[in-house]
């Protein structure tokens, strides 16, 4: 801009005015819809902190207490929330499994780790370590069985191995759809398309209690894990979709270009294709990830204890129905935690990547 | 016969269809080493598929290719190789957007040539000195103006040391002003030795540095000679035609 004289710089009330109370129905709107506002912010301020019970223990004093929310059942039970059935004394495993997985997902955030090498191992070591941390039976730690897993640790458990394993499934069915073999792509086509006009709810359910009907005995497994490869399936029909379109939105030149060079056809792939098809995905498969960690809590119907389900089960008890409220904002605290931060982490990735800039 | 020490680009009976259209009729071409060769004619006479039958972006139904001495055919490890030997450079430039200009230079001569990464990259700064935009290596393509992209283009044809250069229209998506850049380029790769093989409509540059100009209408080649029995003695009703309206306005 090359404005020899600049307008003065508007100050926060000018703005205020121009915004907000530039004509009298605006202003009217603004006064009343603000003294709404007001009034719903003092009085959950009034129940969430000033006249809330905080300590341990405090069942009792919440009860007497019909003002304010009753934080106890949270600082007395969060255990439950966060290892659900997971033995006492070995539940500091379980939390530290889930930290590690926390530090992984921190870690894949840093561009240093972005590489085809990095990222892969990166993501494989974190989730061995938390596989051993929570299954033991091995250096010394007692076994501790996938049915009595549960809370918050069960549920990052399962989004990550669902990433972890839907993730190369997705890749390996969008490639295999665009094969040159008809009949190729038109089975895989046929799989995406049938799995993705399922409801997950069935899928599960037809991987935990049908699947061991007709498998053999060798091959049946725990029910989470098959729990898990269904919802992997999933997760792969519609990502696989995601990347399919991402490859399809990059000019042909691209892929004519490598080829000039010389290059193979996993070199296209791996080198160029993909790595543009992701960038290009990339506000899709944000949206996909937050959905399949949401879609976690649809494990309770097969008896799992998801964060959800410990949450209720916490509150469940004679000396804490009263408190179910508590929990459950607690539990949408939680979530929001994390999907918020994967989505602002998303908002991070586009701008830095430069998504719809060329 | 044509020798064929001599030969680069041999095609012979080759045919070319689009479905039931006919794009390519009955091809026979010999491209001698050290020959450069312009393409030219109307849009859709064929120039720009003939040049992309050559390394296999486009396949041809009859006929033969051979390149370098080795034969076009369905054997991939064939078609890489012909790939290798001979570098294309498009009109739309085609660089890898998510890859600084230095690493859209060593990919290949690292990947496909098994080149360690410090000589890949001392090579590549070699040929985007030789393109004079050394100082750009570490841009994005995104980040550079079209005649730059361009000269980027050919050095990174450049670093997997072809044989023969196949130039598909490298000036038509370019502003005027770019245009000569590009050109110069071209022109001191010619007075190299390099054999080429270009589609241009760049006449000037055709009557500098072609042996041979060819003229392709409908799938055939129409005529061809040297540049001045084509463009001052032009035999052929559409070549003239085709001359005049290209130097006509």
């Amino acid at each position: 801009m090359s404005h020899t004289k600049s307008l003065p710089k508007p100050t926060a009330l000018d703005r205020l005015k121009a915004r907000f109370f530039n004509t009298t129905l605006n202003s009217v709107v603004t006064l009343v819809l603000g003294a709404i506002t007001l009034w719903i912010l003092y009085n959950l301020a009034n129940w969430a902190l000033v006249h809330a019970v905080w300590g341990v223990d405090q069942g009792d004093a919440c009860r007497a207490n019909r003002d304010g929310a009753c934080w106890s059942i949270i600082s007395t039970r969060w255990r439950i929330v966060f290892f659900g059935l997971y033995p006492f004394e070995e539940q500091w495993r379980s939390g530290l499994a889930c930290a590690i997985m926390v530090v992984v997902a921190v870690l894949s955030c840093i561009p240093w780790f972005w590489s085809a090498r990095r990222l892969p191992f990166l993501w494989v070591a974190g989730f061995a370590a938390f596989y051993i941390l929570m299954r033991g039976g091995m250096f010394g730690l007692t076994e501790v069985v996938e049915r009595n897993w549960g809370g918050l640790a069960l549920t990052v458990f399962i989004f990550s191995a669902v990433c972890l394993i839907g993730m190369p499934l997705a890749i390996c069915f969008a490639l295999l759809r665009q094969s040159s073999l008809p009949w190729v792509a038109r089975t895989v086509g046929l799989i995406i398309d049938t799995v993705r006009s399922l409801p997950l709810l069935a899928i599960m359910f037809t991987f935990a209690i049908v699947l061991p009907f007709a498998l053999p005995s060798w091959a049946i497994g725990e029910s989470l894990y098959r729990v898990i490869i269904g919802y992997s399936l999933f997760f792969a029909a519609y990502q696989a979709e995601i990347i399919r379109g991402g490859m399809q939105s990059l000019p042909t030149g691209q892929e004519e270009a490598a080829k000039a060079l010389g290059l193979g056809y996993w070199h296209r792939i791996g080198y160029i294709i993909l790595p543009q098809a992701f960038r290009n995905a990339l506000p899709p498969t944000i949206n996909q990830f937050v959905i399949t960690f949401k879609e976690t809590t649809l494990v309770t119907i097969i008896g799992f204890f998801d964060v959800m389900t410990s949450g209720r089960t916490a509150s469940g008890t004679a000396e804490w129905s009263f408190a179910t409220l508590e929990m459950y904002v607690f539990l949408a605290l939680l979530f929001f935690v994390f999907v918020f931060s994967l989505s602002r982490y998303g908002a991070y990735l586009e701008r830095r990547l430069g998504v719809g800039t060329r | 016969m044509p020798d064929t020490q001599n030969t680069a680009i041999r095609i012979r009976n080759m045919h070319k269809y689009y479905g039931v259209f006919h794009a390519l009729r009955d091809i026979n071409l010999d491209i001698a080493k050290g020959e450069k060769v312009v393409i030219c004619g109307p849009s859709g006479s064929g120039k720009s598929t003939l040049i992309r039958c050559i390394n296999r972006l486009e396949e041809h139904q009859e006929g033969e290719i051979t390149v370098m001495g080795t034969p076009l055919d369905d054997n991939v490890d064939n078609i890489d190789e012909i790939r290798r030997e001979a570098g294309m450079v498009f009109q739309n430039f085609n660089l890898f957007p998510h890859m600084t200009v230095l690493d859209n230079c060593t990919l290949s001569p690292m990947l496909s040539r098994k080149i360690d990464r410090a000589e890949a990259e001392a090579t590549a700064m070699r040929y985007l000195e030789r393109v004079k935009i050394p100082d750009q290596a570490r841009k994005f393509p995104g980040e550079l103006s079209g005649g730059q992209q361009q000269r980027v283009a050919i050095a990174r044809a450049l670093c997997m040391a072809p044989e023969i250069m196949l130039f598909d229209e490298p000036t038509s998506a370019l502003d005027p002003e770019m245009i000569a850049e590009v050109l110069d380029v071209m022109v001191g790769l010619a007075d190299e030795g390099m054999t080429m093989v270009c589609v241009t409509h760049e006449m000037g540059f055709a009557r500098r540095v072609a042996d041979r100009v060819i003229f392709m209408a409908d799938g055939q080649v129409i005529e061809q000679g040297t540049p001045e029995e084509f463009f001052d003695h032009p035999k052929n009703e559409r070549t003239k035609a085709f001359l005049s309206q290209i130097v006509g306005h």
